[in-house]
């Protein structure tokens, strides 16, 4: 009997062929065993239960062609095949879609209904799938998917590869990454799920299963793959339904399903893999020798018994003799200036997803739930479109920021009531607009015709709102820095005043018995003690705790008291923060315990992106007012302060392109007239962008592509976009509309790079 | 517990030629879990609201059922003197599995879970025992807790389903394996301190066993 197995590669994250040698040796301890791999580098070649080696050359030298029909010869003349590499399985699964006797792995229809993320053929198992997208979603949409699953977000390329992104510059520049070294931009975003990590392997011989065993991680490498796992049979319910689905996916070979287990118990899939996984042996030595099972079930010579070593297993670092005919190739030159060898993928998988791209991109592709391909255009609101429509863009001097009158009025009246929707009789839900989002006087009158109080973090923010018309009493003084500048502190009564540390609490309170600064409320701002801020008093000691229980008590008794948190949801998350109101709630019933102080103002909020804050579900917000009346009867007013949500979507930067640069292989840099120092943002959020075409003035938005948007500045990291499309047609002195500018890109601009 | 109680509850091996083969768990057959002391003040109502507060902050939106992982986080394991009030446990920064357990009890029943405190006898081996007495000697704080190869250790048991629970170990930060027997670092017995009848009297349920509450079941 001759076994031919590949996926030798032995390194920290390894492949399972020298596993399957070594279960296999067990077997069948007669049974010529035949090493394939694609370059002398790989460690697994030298395993000293090999008979033989079949070396190619890599993947991105070798005639596929030639190669098929010596793969296929070597079938014919009775060799059975166990591949252990998941491209290597997809390409032979193109050779021979139908599948071989020999050919121990799966055919080309069971491949397609693996393929992730949605692994269409997992419907009957226990499991569920974790929430993903595909990238070719717009980038709006992108952010969107990872605010809602607070950054704990993955993205994943079709094969392998995935990427923590907990932040938007971090998954941009994971994309990028992922889509060179895999030549496919169909990458998706997956929710992470938290819990324990365990698999399901399979031998399965043309529709029949022939056995199955579980495995659960018990320790883990850095990139989290299985260092020592515990081995169980699986779960009868679980193996029946897999029973079916082999039947129906007329599966051959190895597989895998990897899951996570959440503490609630469920089971989640996060790919099935078309090949025996690399911790194969460990099952062996808990007695379930699957490789010979599977050889055992193709070819009906039984295998030898495996005796039950344990139940458990863990690896070692090896050192193994190198072979003689196969001397270690010479450690390739670091590059001039490198730290380190570049030594990832030596088989050249890489040049193979690239090859299988271009001759079967069908079998290649990444198989969603969420529809057809998209092209990366994010919808622009109809206001949006109308508030351009306003200018007269061929005369607009650019860089210039275009003011959204309809947009910014429909945004603050549209908050404005559903503040009063909110409200009851015991609890007054008012809304807090954040001058420091963007103090134009525009959007500060709209605050103040529409009931918002105005929430400043300095005394010039404080006289700024003043001079446009607010009283003291709408005023709501917070920050670290309210006493800046010195004496500019309203002597009349403010509406609120939050202390930010247990000095500022003292110095308030001094303040107010001399008679200077005066204030219906005066509160605290808590910092939040699960994500880090530098805001607020601390509790994230008891010692800690304790000091703000006895700050509170020295507050004066004939003012009301009240407690603000902000934290930017944008940054934590949807959910995250309505977790952290949840928890701000605990410690605010503590507080009011603790102190005998009854909260009587809550103000909220901070850093929400518009579409979340101005999302149509109001039942979050309205059960959050439940929420506030039962665990805080107190609470008279509540201040809802959304930061951006009102002031990104009220303005637009308006920028010209200056010259387009195209260069090789469609990737094209058009250099604008404005810059990072008009779009201070770039890296924390995208932008939805629009062309006005030269010719017939319409506008045009811009999906995905190979452009960058390159700024005027003479500074590396001016690029204020990437991996956009320009519609056909475009040219220097044509006009771009970045919208969604109206917040910190407008209000944290600053004049650089204009003599 | 107090130290004086704790010690007070260890039993003295003895018996005689014809009384059956002592069993680990006996050196505590008559152990109580530890529980943190109350001053009656303001000093431990803070550190309980903290503990409560800071417990559910940590959770960042998981399932309620995770692991307090946090307070293994915060204190690690070590000597810590007995008795112990609230306030002072939360101040150190080194506290035993009883203080652990007795957090982690707290965290989760303020989480509207049902949780039970919960005994282990664990097998390691007498070169561990002898370090940790050693180290607990130097604090000047009692070994009751060590027995050769064989230690006392408290955890809380959480209740997920209707009578199903699993082992939450504070100190390790971690649940115990129900599958596992033997070896060092292995589970000898165990006891759940709890009431009623769960089971329908056969016990809580704790992967394949059924621990029925309040007795000692050798693994």
């Amino acid at each position: 009997m001759k076994i031919y197995v590949s996926g030798l590669y032995s390194g920290g994250n390894p492949q399972p062929g020298v596993g399957i040698v070594r279960s296999l040796r067990q077997g069948y301890p007669d049974a010529t065993l035949i090493g394939v791999e694609y370059n002398n580098r790989v460690s697994g070649i030298h395993w000293n239960e090999l008979d033989d080696l079949w070396v190619q050359r890599p993947w991105d030298e070798i005639n596929l062609e030639a190669y098929a029909d010596k793969v296929r010869s070597a079938l014919d003349e009775g060799g059975l095949w166990i591949s252990g590499s998941d491209l290597e399985a997809m390409w032979l699964a193109s050779v021979f879609p139908g599948g071989h006797p020999n050919l121990l792995a799966p055919p080309a229809g069971a491949m397609k209904r693996i393929a992730k993320p949605a692994v269409e053929a997992h419907r009957g198992l226990p499991v569920k799938i974790p929430t993903y997208v595909s990238t070719d979603l717009p980038d709006w949409e992108l952010h969107a998917f990872c605010r809602a699953h607070n950054w704990r977000v993955w993205l994943k390329g079709p094969y392998y590869d995935a990427a923590r992104t907990p932040s938007w510059d971090v998954f941009v520049a994971a994309r990028a990454a992922l889509t060179k070294v895999w030549s496919t931009e169909r990458l998706f975003l997956q929710a992470h799920v938290s819990g324990y990590e365990e698999s399901v392997m399979l031998a399965a011989y043309q529709g029949e299963l022939l056995s199955c065993v579980s495995m659960r991680k018990r320790d883990v490498t850095a990139e989290g793959k299985t260092w020592a796992g515990d081995i169980s049979a699986v779960d009868p319910a679980f193996e029946a339904t897999l029973r079916q689905m082999v039947k129906a996916l007329n599966w051959t070979g190895g597989g895998e399903l990897e899951m996570v287990r959440d503490p609630s118990d469920q089971l989640w899939l996060l790919e099935m893999n078309p090949r025996f996984p690399a911790w194969v042996h460990g099952a062996t030595i808990g007695g379930h020798n699957l490789p010979a099972t599977l050889v055992e079930g193709a070819t009906g010579v039984p295998a030898r018994k495996t005796e039950v070593q344990a139940s458990e297993f863990t690896r070692v670092v090896l050192e193994v003799p190198v072979r003689d005919d196969y001397p270690l190739p010479p450690l390739p030159e670091p590059f001039a200036g490198a730290v380190g060898h570049s030594m990832k993928h030596p088989s050249g998988l890489t040049s193979l997803a690239k090859r299988l791209h271009k001759s079967n991109p069908e079998l290649l592709e990444i198989v969603a739930d969420d529809g057809p391909a998209a092209d990366g255009k994010a919808e622009v609101p109809e206001s949006f479109l109308a508030d351009i429509a306003s200018y007269d863009l061929a005369s607009v001097e650019t860089p210039q920021f275009l003011y959204f009158e309809t947009t910014a009025a429909g945004l603050f009246k549209r908050a404005a009531d559903r503040a009063h929707r909110l409200g009851t009789n015991e609890v007054e839900v008012v809304s807090g607009y954040s001058i420091k989002t963007n103090p134009d006087e525009r959007l500060i009158r709209l605050a103040l015709d529409n009931g918002f109080y105005g929430e400043c973090i300095s005394l010039l923010e404080v006289h700024k709102a003043l001079e446009v018309g607010f009283r003291p009493d709408q005023i709501i003084l917070n920050g670290p820095a309210k006493w800046w500048p010195e004496g500019m502190m309203p002597k009349e009564r403010m509406h609120a005043v939050f202390c930010d540390s247990v000095a500022d609490l003292e110095r308030c309170v001094a303040a107010m018995e001399r008679g200077d600064m005066s204030s219906k409320h005066v509160g605290i701002r808590i910092r939040t003690p699960n994500v880090v801020s530098r805001f607020g008093i601390p509790l994230d000691s008891p010692d800690t705790f304790a000091k703000l229980i006895d700050a509170v008590g020295r507050l004066p008794s004939d003012t009301a008291f009240g407690v603000h948190f902000h934290m930017a949801s944008s940054t934590i998350g949807v959910a995250g923060w309505w977790h952290l109101f949840e928890s701000m709630m605990k410690w605010c019933r503590s507080i009011e315990k603790l102190t005998g102080r009854t909260i009587q103002i809550l103000d909220m909020g901070g850093g929400w992106f518009p579409d979340d804050w101005h999302s149509d579900d109001e039942s979050k917000f309205a059960k959050a007012v439940e929420t506030v009346k039962a665990m805080l009867p107190g609470v008279r007013q509540i201040v809802s302060e959304p930061g951006k949500a009102m002031a990104q979507p009220s303005m637009a930067l308006a920028m010209r392109i200056l010259e387009i640069q195209e260069h090789e292989e469609d990737h094209v840099e058009a250099v604008v007239d404005a810059s990072i120092a008009e779009l201070p943002m770039y890296a924390f959020q995208p932008h939805r962008i629009l062309r006005q075409c030269g010719e017939t003035g319409a506008l045009q938005p811009l999906g995905r592509g190979k452009t960058h948007l390159m700024g005027r500045l003479c500074m590396e990291h001016d690029i204020v976009a990437s991996n956009v499309s320009l519609p056909e047609g475009t040219r220097a002195g044509d006009v771009l509309i970045f919208c969604d500018a109206g917040g910190y890109d407008r209000s944290m601009s600053y004049v650089f790079g204009r003599g | 517990m107090y130290l004086v109680e704790a010690d007070g509850a260890v039993a003295e091996r003895g018996g005689t030629q014809t009384a059956p083969a002592p069993r680990p768990s006996d050196r505590w057959e008559s152990f109580p879990p530890s529980r943190l002391s109350h001053h009656g003040k303001a000093c431990c109502d803070i550190a309980r609201e903290w503990v409560v507060g800071m417990d559910f902050a940590q959770l960042n939106g998981g399932d309620l059922t995770s692991g307090p992982r946090w307070l293994r986080e915060k204190y690690k394991w070590g000597p810590s003197p007995w008795p112990i009030h609230w306030c002072e446990a939360v101040k150190r920064k080194t506290i035993d599995c009883g203080a652990h357990a007795a957090l982690a009890l707290e965290a989760f029943t303020a989480r509207g879970l049902t949780a039970f405190p919960a005994q282990l006898v664990q097998k390691y081996s007498e070169d561990s025992t002898e370090q940790w007495r050693g180290k607990w000697a130097e604090e000047d704080v009692s070994c009751h807790w060590l027995d050769g190869e064989h230690i006392y250790h408290e955890v809380t048991a959480l209740q997920v389903g209707e009578d199903e629970v699993k082992i939450w170990d504070a100190s390790a930060g971690s649940w115990i394996n129900p599958r596992q027997a033997g070896g060092y670092g292995s589970l000898v017995a165990i006891r759940i301190v709890a009431d009623g009848q769960w089971g329908g009297g056969d016990g809580l349920r704790w992967g394949e066993r059924r621990i029925k509450p309040g007795l000692w079941v050798q693994i």
